[in-house]
Parts: structure tokens; sequence; C-alpha cells
């Protein structure tokens, strides 16, 4: 609690509290359950920011689903200067092909990763692919990409928590909130 | 995935920070081409290019031009203008800004807030040599040459960028409109229309449009 406390201290402000988060996910997982009765779902989640997004979104499913976790390297990363790509650190555990899937991000800004990964998926054969993430920040967007269920549009601020991190902190805070900039600008 | 165009080198970035923006759109095997077009945007009354845009990349998945800016916010009023003037005199095309706290961000969120101060401003700049015929689509990531080396090294002789206030060798007038031959088919008759305009038929605002705009916001 008190390491919580801690991280809290780096926040300058609440972008999204917890009970805002949990509406949402609550209303997202409605019209998901609407728009895929019938239908043999499949969530793909990308590690790591997405997984308490995933885990609060498929409770909120009424129907019967799969999931499935993929993870891919990101620039900067350890593997960015022996490969100069994408790496998929860890793939679909089974096949999608005929399957109707969706893809569940934490949040979309440049839309390089979902581009990618959009592509990717695609090349598996699903029945259809659609695109469900909890914040989208357009302001940063680089690459279109059609988005089907968006929670939250944010401003151009950099946030961490409920799965967002900064140097793989704060991940495990359970609001959305922007980083005081002096807490990243010290660590240039 | 796309289909590899094969490339034909790196091109010479006028800017450190181009060359970080091109190996991230490769890491992510978003093609792009670096400066393809230059767009004239004013003329004077004999209907000679005498200023003209070229933005730093164009994705042709996208159908997206993108330029990227890492001067200080105060000092993009003459960008802001110049794409302002594009908007206007070309409004078919998707344009998209990165001015230095986007880049910055960008930065941040790939862990590399490090590198932006060595790559904004004056200081990422460099006039390395630019053949004007050293220009691809990039989808697959190569070992640059020593000249695009030689930027990340960051030289910093303070020099301007690539976009020309005045005319210059990338505008000696209209018959620079005339796309690449060594462009895509498709690419350059879509964009040969646009630069192509009949000496003597000025735009609507030809010299003006040169003038500083002291009221320039950034977009």
């Amino acid at each position: 609690m008190s390491h919580t406390a801690d991280l809290e201290h780096d926040i300058g402000e609440v972008l999204l509290s917890e009970e805002q988060i949990a509406a949402k996910t609550a209303e997202l997982g409605a019209r998901i359950s609407e728009d895929y009765a019938g239908r043999s779902l499949t969530l793909v989640s990308v590690l790591k920011g997405s997984l308490p997004f995933m885990a609060d979104l498929m409770r909120q499913i009424t129907l019967p689903l799969r999931i499935d976790l993929m993870e891919v390297s990101s620039y900067g990363g350890a593997t960015t200067e022996s490969s100069g790509l994408v790496r998929i650190m860890k793939d679909l555990s089974a096949s999608i092909v005929g399957e109707d899937v969706l893809l569940v991000e934490d949040i979309i800004d440049t839309g390089l990763t979902l581009n990618y990964l959009v592509r990717y998926l695609r090349g598996k054969n699903p029945a259809s692919l659609k695109i469900c993430t909890l914040l989208d920040k357009p302001a940063r967007r680089l690459v279109d990409i059609p988005v089907d269920y968006v929670g939250f549009e944010i401003p151009d601020q950099f946030v961490v928590g409920y799965g967002l991190d900064y140097g793989e902190q704060y991940r495990n805070l359970r609001f959305v909130g922007v980083l005081r900039p002096e807490v990243y600008t010290a660590h240039e | 995935m796309t289909d590899p165009v094969p490339a034909t080198g790196r091109p010479a970035f006028a800017h450190a920070s181009e060359a970080e923006l091109a190996r991230i759109l490769d890491f992510y095997d978003v093609r792009w081409a670096y400066e393809p077009d230059t767009f004239p945007i004013a003329w004077n009354l004999d209907g000679d290019v005498i200023e003209s845009f070229s933005p730093d990349f164009y994705l042709p998945d996208f159908e997206l031009y993108v330029e990227l800016t890492t001067l200080k916010q105060k000092l993009v009023r003459k960008k802001n203008r110049k794409l302002r003037r594009l908007r206007e005199l070309y409004p078919d095309i998707r344009i998209k800004l990165f001015y230095a706290r986007d880049f910055r961000m960008l930065l941040l969120k790939f862990g590399r807030l490090a590198l932006h101060e060595e790559l904004s401003g004056t200081t990422g700049q460099s006039t390395p040599p630019r053949p004007a015929a050293e220009e691809s689509f990039h989808a697959t990531p190569g070992h640059e040459p020593a000249h695009v080396a030689a930027l990340d090294a960051i030289a910093d002789d303070g020099t301007a960028g690539a976009d020309d206030e005045v005319p210059g060798p990338l505008d000696p007038g209209v018959g620079a409109a005339v796309p690449d031959a060594t462009r895509r088919e498709g690419r350059g008759r879509r964009r040969g229309k646009r630069r192509r305009r009949p000496a003597g038929q000025a735009p609507a605002i030809p010299v003006e449009a040169a003038r500083p705009d002291p009221g320039a916001q950034p977009a």
C-alpha cells in the first residue's frame, strides 16, 4: 500500500478514476455482448499494458469467449538494436481462423503498434477483426486505423496507471493519471 | 505485411530527428518516402515559384505526409504559415505536423527521451549532400551509409532545413514539379497533377503569401 502511495505522488492529476473506468468497461462489455451474440468471439490482448483492461472487460461480456495474449517488442526496447524490426515476443497460442477476433488495447496513440498487429492478425484469416481500446489519444495519431470500441478519448498527456507504465512502473495504479513531467525529465 | 520495395540506400536526412523517425517507421514496418514531393506555395506575378514546401515524409499506405519540426514552439511560426498555405492550395492532401513536443512525447513513449536534446532544434541539423535522385520507398531497414551515420553523431552547423523560404535548388520553377521518373507510377501521376502550374497562371495571393504572418498560431 505504501508502495502505491509513493507511486501516486508522481501523478499530477487523476484523469480517470477507478469508478469511471469500471463504468465504461461495463458499458463496453454490454455493447460487445450485444454485437457478438451468436458468434464465436476471441479476445486478443496485447501485453503488458492491456492486462487489467482485458481482465475487467472479459468479465463484463456475457457471451462464451476465448482469450489469447500477444506481446510484441517496442521501439527502443532491448531488441531494437539487434533486429531493427518489431518482434513477436509471444504469439497467439491457438488458431484464429474463422474466429471473430476483438483486439483489446489499453491505449492507442501513434497507431504504429496497432497497425502492425492488425496486419499480422489479418494474415491469420479470422472471420472478422475489430479493435477495442480503453483509451484513445487521437492527437498523437500517426497512422489512422478505424477503432470500433473506444472507452475514453484523452488529451495529449503522458498517462500511466491501470496497466500503463513509465519505465515498467505505475501499472498497478487503479486509476489512470497524468505523470508529472518532472518524473520523466529527471531521468533524461 | 506490405510488399517490400527494394531500397536503394538511405536518403541523406536533413536532420537527425528525421533519421530517428525513419528508424521508428522501419521498426513498425511502415513504408515511407523521404521528401518525395515539393509543393509550390507562392508564385510571383510571372508565375515563377518563389516559395515551396517539401514535407519530410510520405506514408503511401496511409496517403499521409508528415512534417517534423523540432524547433521550439515559438520558432515554428514560419512553418505553420507554410503549412496553412499548403492546406489552402492543396486541400486534398493529408499532412500531419509533428512539433518538438510531439517528437519529445514520441521519444518518451519509446523510452528514448534522453535523445531528445541531441535530436532537436539546430543541434540536430545538418546539411549533408542530397542527391536529387536519391529517393525511394523504404520497407525494410538496412545499414545506413556513412553520411547518415554522421548525422547520428549530430553535426551542428546551425543551418536551415529542407524547406526553402526563397527560391532554391528544389524549386527552380514549374519544371521542378515534374515527378521524379524513379517514383512509382501511381504516386507520380497523382502528385504531378498538383504540382504543374503553367507559367503566368499565378494563384490569388502570389506575393503576399511569402510575407511572414505575425498572427500565425500553432496548428
